[in-house]
């Protein structure tokens, strides 16, 4: 019996170094939080489908390349035309997988499709919402694209838009996603894994990586065991406590930043005092190093601090207890209830950790005298209260939310976190949203100062919401690659940026 | 026998259209899926038309009556997820499920019925003794935890089998002996208390009173008897793992149509959760109707 | 366990007056040095259950960031802390000993209703007519194919995750596994002389019911009862896992060591010792109902006075 068992162990073993070194050199796998349940290029913006799609199979028109700025890709020079009007020159000699040509009218029916009516397309619901685009093409390789309202950043929004071929369908989603990018699908076995291989016609440089496969495992102590063993050559998403390989584990600052949006409209939080004493109570170096990652930065803007228009002169809240309880104290000698019950909602899974922070944070401000019940709901639920409009029958509430720009713009949140009429907003002031609309279509300096100016009068004046941190992400990346995260990480993973050691 | 099989296929069918019924409906109470669909910035105009692509602007009995008329035609609907038909999703998952609740039931059966009668031979010897404590430990403790302590021990600390994923044999090892434990410990249990009813009973004794010594044929007939509260308990075990087995199949990435259901659930997207329960549903009828066959096989006197 | 003892009940209704019975129990239980610690644990876990969160209610939501994940065994600290901090740097023993409130609230809960109405349906489904029978049967048909992660998220997501409503959650979910096991038992045990004969002698159906079948399916109950307490904790804790169970600030053992999991390769004491009380738990249980049907005997006898008869 013994016998046996040490054959079949045996056995085991000389397995075991099969499913190790089953890939090529240069082949690699990514290990995925969460399966893709749609590989259509026109969703690449949400991050699952984006770290597979974007850039690797679909290119974008421009690129935006932390520390760079703006680059081209299928783009190769752009102007300003007044009234809305944008040219774009277009690269020559691209072809999509599928060996038609790439052309003007290719980027006319990729804008048409991410607006269509028939499949509600996450790129333009995201990035175009109340935006009418239309296009004019020039020649082959050059098109006009107008934006009403008019739009002083389109160049910048280009960099989110996917490029599929002109015959891509308007009413359906496709299964397997055509683009320029240096990447072909090969294979999506549902459940299991995604494979690309390299596009050997692609009009840049050849790439280090020549295949790739992505699999998916929603636990992350599982993910960062693989690429320890060696199953997996990426996990792009691990949590904290698992990064504990110094050799393998990179912190990426992951362009979220998490904020706690106040719903002013509603007693005590309409009281400036009682906002200032909320910021006061929280010991924000507190959760840094120790539920939150080192690196984690205190946030004094819903937007990271590589976008434009951030403030730097403005200084996160010190922890000062006192100071908050004497706010606490004024407010209610004018009549202000402070001791009501506030409602704190907390998204599950929302980032690592999310429960540990909100019970954290409900200990203190509990601690300076609020009355808070925490409650962690999931997604649907929890989006009830974060998106317009809010139940009617609330009382006043906290929502703890994490919200995610890199792209560059302060015009990606501002609108939507804090004016009268934005979706997730808290706030019902003229004031900022007059601030707002002229920061939105003002360009160059002035729009830079336009923003500072509005982070101020959020954070500083008016105190309309508790800012906290913005998080940084960690990878696990196999010794055998080249592979830097950055703060894109996020949102794309470019299997040409990874080179072999 | 074959009015009887009429009969349960009648009662099966009044089950299913009640359960599909409370199921649309009940579903339909947990909220509209668009929010979750659409960026939390959509503008409204994308969430109307996002409602009236997948037919959520229709009153529910309008929806209601729209999907009875579909399925009569044996079309369960697209997943508003995947863009792919609901069917197609969950039969491929459920391919799965199956394979891996037969592999561990069958371990599971064979492994608790020999030592659960051979632990009720013995009442309180070692070897009894041994196999309850263990047994109770292991189904006592959380399936994830055991999961991820079994990962983080064979896979990462010991390298013996893969972390988790789909592939050869050796991706079934860890999942199916997590899955084991739980059932296993219930239904040792139960094989030996029923056990130790059975060979205290009268025929037993009268069989070793009359000098009958072989232990086999005493074993063999006394499992007989012993078999049915056992069979029932294997059934809902085993009932249990067609639905599908989350925890794990979350953790190891297993594509098995409990993980579909779970995601399915969370993300409203109803037409799957349906094609899914419908799906197992027919399964567990299949199941239970051997069940009762083996019920009418094992035991004469029930007539049906 | 210990089969060998003289079943003692019998012995105990020959004597006139209660008390001496009481006492003849506790020394039996006395005798049987597993089925003692088990009840002893099981007693301090009730105490727990019952004036933890009175006495340490304080103690364990008392937070400290930067003493996060302590590791156990350091004596020189207050003895709230000896099995370590939790993420929040809250002590762990403490929380445990709270916790013990919600767990047996809702593990209790849930395996009492479960088994009061599933075994009534199941009685009723075994004994009496085809209609009802029938009823019944469809009935538990529906609740086993329902998913019942799909219940949980409808439960909690129209009420909220409250103790009560996650108990009705895990008490549907656990019907039918009482209903069926009944009812099977029934289909065997009526068929048996003795429940004829008493059909026979004009017993009403109530009476055969509940004073001559219950008794006899009630030891394989049992057995499923107990081990059930325990699923039912671990189905509690797998909830929390998939994140529509219990949530925080409330607590619960299962609860616990899902939060705790994260930390399974850094901090193992955060899920290790929720989990060893969820284990000890219905270790002790399932030791003392195994004592119990041995000690507690004549129901069995009784069972077998009869079929000796039918002999």
């Amino acid at each position: 019996m013994i016998r046996k068992l040490s054959s079949a162990a045996a056995v085991l073993l000389t397995s075991s170094a099969a499913f190790a070194a089953s890939h090529a050199d240069t082949s690699v796998t990514v290990v995925l939080s969460e399966e893709l349940d749609i590989v259509d290029p026109c969703e690449a913006s949400r991050s699952n489908v984006g770290r597979v799609v974007l850039q690797n199979i679909s290119e974008t028109m421009t690129e935006l390349v932390p520390g760079e700025g703006l680059q081209t890709r299928l783009a190769t020079g752009w102007e300003d035309l007044g009234d809305g009007t944008w040219q774009f020159t277009l690269r020559e000699g691209v072809n999509f997988h599928d060996g038609s040509a790439f052309d003007a009218a290719d980027v006319a029916h990729s804008l048409a499709r991410i607006k269509s009516e028939d499949i509600t397309c996450e790129i333009g619901a995201k990035f175009f919402g109340g935006t009418e685009l239309t296009t004019e093409v020039v020649d082959d390789h050059t098109i006009n694209i107008t934006a009403d309202p008019v739009q002083p950043i389109l160049p910048l929004l280009m960099s989110t838009v996917t490029v599929v071929p002109s015959d891509t369908p308007m009413d359906s989603h496709v299964e397997t996603p055509i683009g320029t990018g240096p990447y072909m699908f090969d294979e999506y076995n549902r459940g299991q894994n995604i494979k690309l291989s390299q596009n050997e016609n692609y009009w840049g440089e050849s790439p280090a990586v020549t295949d790739a496969t992505y699999v998916f495992r929603s636990d992350s102590a599982v993910r960062a065991a693989m690429v320890a063993q060696g199953e997996a050559d990426i996990a792009p998403n691990i949590a904290l406590q698992d990064a504990s390989n110094p050799e393998m584990d990179f912190s990426y600052p992951n362009s979220e930043s998490v904020y706690m949006r106040l719903d002013t409209t509603m007693e005590p939080l309409d009281d400036k005092r009682v906002r200032e004493a909320l910021n006061y109570a929280v010991d924000r170096e507190a959760f840094i190093g120790t539920i939150l990652a080192d690196g984690t930065l205190l946030a004094t803007s819903i937007v990271p601090p590589s976008t434009l228009g951030y403030n730097e002169e403005l200084e996160p809240y010190p922890y000062d207890p006192e100071r908050a309880k004497e706010l606490l104290a004024e407010a209610e000698a004018d009549g202000v209830p402070v001791d009501l019950e506030i409602t704190f909602i907390g998204r599950l899974n929302n980032w690592g950790n999310v429960t540990e922070t909100l019970e954290a944070l409900t200990a203190m401000w509990e601690e300076v005298g609020f009355n808070i019940d925490l409650q962690m709901v999931e997604v649907a639920e929890w989006l009830e209260y974060y998106s317009q409009p809010f139940p009617e029958d609330r009382g006043p509430t906290i929502v703890a939310a994490m919200h995610d720009n890199a792209n560059g713009d302060p015009v990606f949140s501002m609108y939507f976190k804090y004016d009268s009429e934005g979706l997730q907003s808290g706030v019902r002031d003229p004031a900022l949203d007059a601030m707002i609309a002229d920061a939105t279509t003002a360009t160059g300096d002035e729009r830079e100062r336009l923003w500072k100016d509005i982070m101020h009068y959020i954070h500083t004046e008016q105190v309309y919401d508790v800012l906290l941190f913005h998080m940084v992400g960690f990878s696990r990346v196999n010794p055998r690659l080249d592979f830097t995260p950055t703060i894109r990480t996020n949102s794309e993973l470019q299997l040409s940026q990874i080179t072999f050691n | 026998m074959k009015s009887f099989l009429g009969k349960r296929a009648i009662a099966s069918a009044i089950s299913l259209v009640g359960l599909v019924i409370l199921v649309f409906f009940l579903s339909r109470l947990t909220g509209d899926p668009t929010d979750l669909y659409l960026p939390v910035d959509a503008s409204q105009e994308a969430r109307d038309n996002f409602r009236r692509i997948h037919g959520l602007d229709q009153p529910l009995m309008v929806q209601f009556f729209q999907y009875v008329g579909d399925l009569l035609r044996f079309d369960f609907g697209e997943s508003i997820r995947r863009s792919e038909p609901a069917i197609d999703a969950v039969l491929r998952g459920f391919t799965w499920t199956l394979q891996l609740a037969a592999i561990t039931m069958a371990l599971v059966t064979a492994m608790a019925i020999l030592i659960g009668s051979l632990a009720a031979f013995h009442v309180g010897g070692f070897f009894d003794r041994l196999a309850t404590f263990f047994s109770l430990v292991g189904a006592s403790a959380p399936d994830f935890w055991i999961a991820i302590v079994a990962i983080v021990i064979f896979s990462v600390n010991l390298g013996w089998v893969p972390t988790s994923g789909t592939g050869g044999w050796e991706f079934w090892i860890l999942p199916v002996a997590v899955l084991f434990i739980r059932p296993f410990g219930l239904i040792l249990q139960v094989v030996r208390g029923s056990m130790i009813s059975t060979l205290s009973s009268a025929y037993v004794k009268t069989a070793r009173a009359k000098g009958l010594r072989n232990r086999p044929i005493i074993f063999v007939h006394a499992l007989r008897n012993a078999m049915l509260p056992v069979i029932t308990v294997i059934g809902d075990q085993a009932a249990a793992l067609l639905n599908g087995a989350v925890v794990v199949e979350s953790i190891f990435g297993f594509p098995g149509v409990g993980k579909l259901m779970i995601d399915s659930i969370l993300q409203r997207d109803f037409s799957v959760i349906l094609a899914a329960i419908m799906v197992t549903a027919f399964a567990i009828f299949l199941m239970n109707l051997l069940i009762d066959i083996l019920y009418a096989v094992l035991d004469p006197r029930i007539r049906y | 366990m210990a089969v060998s003892e003289t079943p003692p009940a019998s012995e105990a209704q020959s004597i006139p007056k209660p008390p001496p019975a009481w006492l003849s129990i506790l020394r039996m239980l006395y005798r049987d040095k597993f089925a003692l610690c088990a009840a002893i644990f099981l007693i301090v876990v009730v105490f727990c259950a019952v004036f933890g969160p009175m006495l340490l209610g304080e103690a364990a939501t008392d937070q400290n960031l930067r003493g996060r994940n302590t590791p156990p065994f350091d004596f020189s600290q207050h003895w709230t802390m000896w099995l370590g901090g939790d993420a929040l740097g809250r002590p762990l023993l403490a929380r445990i000993i709270v916790a013990a409130q919600n767990t047996m609230m809702i593990a209790a809960g849930a395996v009492l209703a479960s088994l009061i109405i599933g075994t009534t349906l199941g009685l009723v489904a075994g004994y009496t007519g085809k209609a009802a029978s029938q009823v019944i049967m469809r009935l538990a048909d529906v609740i086993m194919s329902f998913p019942s992660l799909l219940l949980a998220v409808i439960v909690l997501y129209m009420l909220e995750p409250a103790v009560g409503n996650l108990i009705i959650v895990l008490a549907i979910t656990r019907i039918p596994i009482y209903l069926r096991t009944s009812r099977a038992e029934v289909l065997e045990v009526r068929e048996r002389m003795f429940v004829q004969a008493a059909q026979v002698m004009g017993a009403s159906t109530f009476r055969i019911v509940f004073r001559h079948i219950l008794p006899v399916v009630a030891p394989t109950l049992i057995t499923i009862a107990t081990l059930d307490f325990a699923f039912v904790m671990l189905a509690e804790s797998s909830l929390s896992f998939l994140g529509i169970g219990i949530q925080p600030p409330e607590i619960t053992w299962g609860l616990m060591v899902s939060q705790g999991r994260s930390y399974l390769t850094s901090a193992w004491w955060l899920s290790f010792w929720p989990g060893l009380a969820i284990i000890l738990t219905t270790l002790s249980l399932n030791l003392l109902s195994n004592w119990m049907r041995t000690a507690l005997d004549p129901v069995q006898r009784w069972r077998l006075e009869i079929s000796r008869k039918k002999k």
